[in-house]
């Protein structure tokens, strides 16, 4: 049954090539004639005067794991939708409940306004 | 099926070498890079055990959210690599407490698998079969009471995640699309009747 996922292998050989290959090109064909000067900030005329990594704010990291909880909800609805029409109307108030529950947290998480961005 | 374990081994080969440069590697993004690789080369060896979903839900929630996560956190730390090092002595013990535990448990998985008489692996399945309608068979009716509670720690994570991160801030200036749609004429434009100015003459 695997040899349904060959055209899975043969877009990641395909996906692989064309990445390295555009690299290796430039590397390979490209002319190098390295210069201190190539380096160094240019345009504005001010040196880096700080670490580039600075820090985000912490409601990019509330987004994200919000994200993250919901994406599993999702994960979990995927072989219920499959399986549905053989575990009938048992399946339906499982994945009702389940719902439910995590309604409540979106509810709480809509009126403690985690989704709005001020 | 050497084709196949070809590909075992590839993959296999590009899961130890991600996962070596992820501790190996000085800097944190590219440490965060090389796990999504090893995480993505395990879902290609899940699929080799044709545990098709759980390899593509490894893609689409780990490669696709928690990575993500890891990046936001990554860069929010502002980590600084000299100061972690001080403290690397003191956290060695510890350390390798884990690494024992885990290798441990990793030699009792071999064990039992060289230990079980051979056959007993289970069978290769036919074309037709599908992994995703067995998870679903079962996860919703053997096992619906661990279903709900995955449901009530996804909540407590939800709640959690709100009251440790959300901070109000008075100050800041912001759009409130609401209260800009719903204002009326009368708000904004004051109508004023007045004499026409006289010319001078």
């Amino acid at each position: 049954m695997l040899e349904g996922y060959l055209p899975v292998l043969m877009f990641i050989v395909v996906g692989l090539l064309v990445g390295s290959v555009a690299i290796m090109a430039g590397f390979v064909l490209g002319r190098r004639r390295p210069d201190p000067a190539k380096l160094s900030p240019y345009e504005c005329g001010f040196e880096a005067f700080e670490d580039s990594r600075t820090k985000f704010d912490v409601r990019y990291y509330l987004v994200a794991i919000l994200f993250i909880i919901f994406d599993l909800e999702i994960a979990f609805l995927f072989p219920w939708a499959v399986a549905l029409h053989r575990i009938g109307v048992f399946g339906l108030a499982a994945m009702g409940l389940f719902l439910t529950i995590l309604v409540v947290g979106f509810v709480y998480e809509w009126k403690r306004g985690a989704l709005e961005w001020e | 099926m050497t084709f196949e374990l070809f590909i075992f081994y590839l993959f296999a080969a590009v899961l130890v070498f991600a996962a070596l440069r992820v501790v190996t590697v000085r800097n944190p993004v590219h440490a965060v890079l090389f796990l999504v690789l090893a995480f993505f080369s395990s879902a290609a060896l899940w699929l080799l055990l044709e545990a098709e979903f759980l390899a593509l839900v490894l893609v689409l929630v780990y490669v696709g959210a928690v990575m993500v996560l890891f990046l936001f956190v990554v860069m929010m730390l502002d980590i600084n690599v000299a100061v972690l090092r001080e403290g690397f002595t003191r956290y060695l013990p510890v350390g390798l407490l884990v690494g024992l535990a885990i290798v441990a448990e990793m030699g009792l998985v071999l064990v039992r698998y060289f230990v079980l008489p051979p056959g007993s692996a289970p069978k290769p399945v036919g074309p037709d079969f599908s992994n995703t309608r067995m998870l679903g068979d079962l996860l919703y009716t053997h096992y619906v009471y661990p279903f709900e509670i995955a449901a009530a720690i996804l909540l407590v994570a939800i709640v959690a995640a709100i009251a440790l991160t959300l901070r109000r801030r008075p100050g800041t200036k912001h759009q409130d699309p609401a209260a800009q749609i719903a204002v009326r004429r009368r708000d904004r434009v004051r109508l004023v009747r007045m004499d026409a100015e006289k010319k001078p003459e």
